[in-house]
């Protein structure tokens, strides 16, 4: 993620301070926050209205398990002084494909941005109760 | 109630276009210059007693956008929230006209918005997010973990569908173990920066290198402490954990009814 990718910034800081500039950024920071308007006094735009910006969160499951178990695999702890350093063997092909999936579960959010799909239906099964908190104000017209 | 001399009531009800709502400000508040919102049409406020709503047109028919619209909409928000309170309203409300705004929007809640953008004044939201450095962590999980280091070393020379038992479960012990930490780490970061803050919103965070998500409600006179305090933090624990910070931004998080 970026929060890795990124180095220190000028100034010697060592806390990350960007801009909120990007889609990326923006989707991060409103998700589907804001006060509600009644859906009956709400002309809904063709494919805006479908933006339910939805932090995806990643449910437990085997593919989880499987991409976590990747990343394990591909450490090398050789750098960390513990271990034997990895097998050159396994080389790039596994390697390459596996940073690809877990790169892929934690960006899903922002790619449903471009997808066009409606994804109401999972909505209630896949959020967790802390979204709660983000308590929905509805106008009563 | 009055409205400013920008948008007249019913002006755009027998047009294709409709008002896309941004936001909810004072009544009072005069817009930095000249604000460019969705579609590059100018953001105006229709005002109803202490409180006024951003709005520009919007053709009701014109084709789906996102990312464009999403942008303009957060840009125009922020802005205004540089210097003035305002309470967000959720991306993609589009009413018919100015006297809808008036009478199905800001009249029946006058006194809320009012209450809310009071309660605003002053603060901002930022977005504090945590995240691992992802080899460091997973090193720390193997060397601590017997059993994780042992199924490591059994499946991590076999082709991708050998072992597939194998790598369940080492993939589930780490992602307990990541559980785990993400926990304490998430609570020690909180526990350095929630004196600074007037309120908080933990989000929800899953995957790898995530430790929190949290938003803050921040007085403007607390800013440059918590900024400096949240950067010796980050400098005390960025062999592990990267810190960042984002904002000011509209308050998206701290405008519900809790």
């Amino acid at each position: 993620m970026t929060v890795q990718a990124n180095q220190r910034r000028g100034g010697g800081g060592y806390l990350d301070r960007p801009a909120p500039s990007g889609l990326a950024d923006v989707v991060e920071i409103i998700l589907d926050k804001g006060i509600v308007i009644d859906a009956y006094v709400r002309v809904s735009l063709v494919g805006i209205e479908l933006l339910t910006i939805d932090a995806r969160i990643v449910i437990a499951s085997v593919d989880t398990y499987l991409r976590f178990a990747e990343a394990t695999n591909r450490l090398d702890l050789a750098e960390q002084g513990g271990g034997k350093p990895l097998d050159e063997f396994i080389g790039s092909m596994t390697e390459s494909g596996a940073s690809g999936k877990v790169k892929g579960a934690v960006s899903g959010a922002k790619k449903a941005l471009s997808s066009g799909s409606d994804d109401d239906d999972d909505e209630e099964r896949e959020r967790r109760p802390a979204k709660k908190s983000s308590t929905r104000r509805r106008s009563s017209a | 109630m009055t409205r400013t001399a920008e948008m007249e009531p019913g002006e755009l009800s027998d047009t294709e276009e409709g008002l896309f709502v941004y936001g909810i400000v004072r009544g009072d508040t005069e817009l930095p210059g000249v604000m460019v919102g969705l579609d590059g049409r100018d953001v105006v406020t229709v005002r109803c007693d202490r409180v006024a709503a951003l709005v520009s047109p919007l053709a009701v028919q014109r084709p789906p956008g996102r990312a464009k619209e999403l942008l303009a909409y957060s840009q125009a928000l922020d802005v205004v929230a540089e210097s003035h309170p305002v309470v967000p309203v959720r991306f993609g409300a589009i009413l018919p006209d100015a006297g809808s705004v008036v009478e199905e929007l800001l009249a029946p809640d006058e006194e809320h918005f009012h209450a809310l953008l009071e309660d605003l004044q002053g603060r901002a939201q930022f977005m504090l997010r945590a995240g691992y450095v992802e080899e460091q962590v997973l090193g720390e999980i193997v060397q601590s973990d017997p059993e994780v280091a042992e199924l490591r070393e059994r499946t991590r020379d076999l082709p991708e569908e050998a072992a597939y038992a194998d790598r369940v479960r080492l993939g589930e012990l780490v992602a307990r173990a990541i559980e785990d930490k993400r926990g304490q780490d998430a609570d020690f970061l909180l526990d350095r920066v929630l004196t600074l803050v007037d309120a908080h919103v933990v989000r929800p965070v899953s995957g790898l290198a995530p430790v929190c998500d949290v938003a803050l409600l921040v007085h403007s006179d607390q800013r440059a402490e918590l900024e400096a305090r949240l950067e010796s933090l980050a400098e005390e624990v960025h062999e592990r954990i990267r810190l960042r910070l984002m904002g000011p931004v509209a308050p998206y998080d701290f405008v519900g009814e809790g």
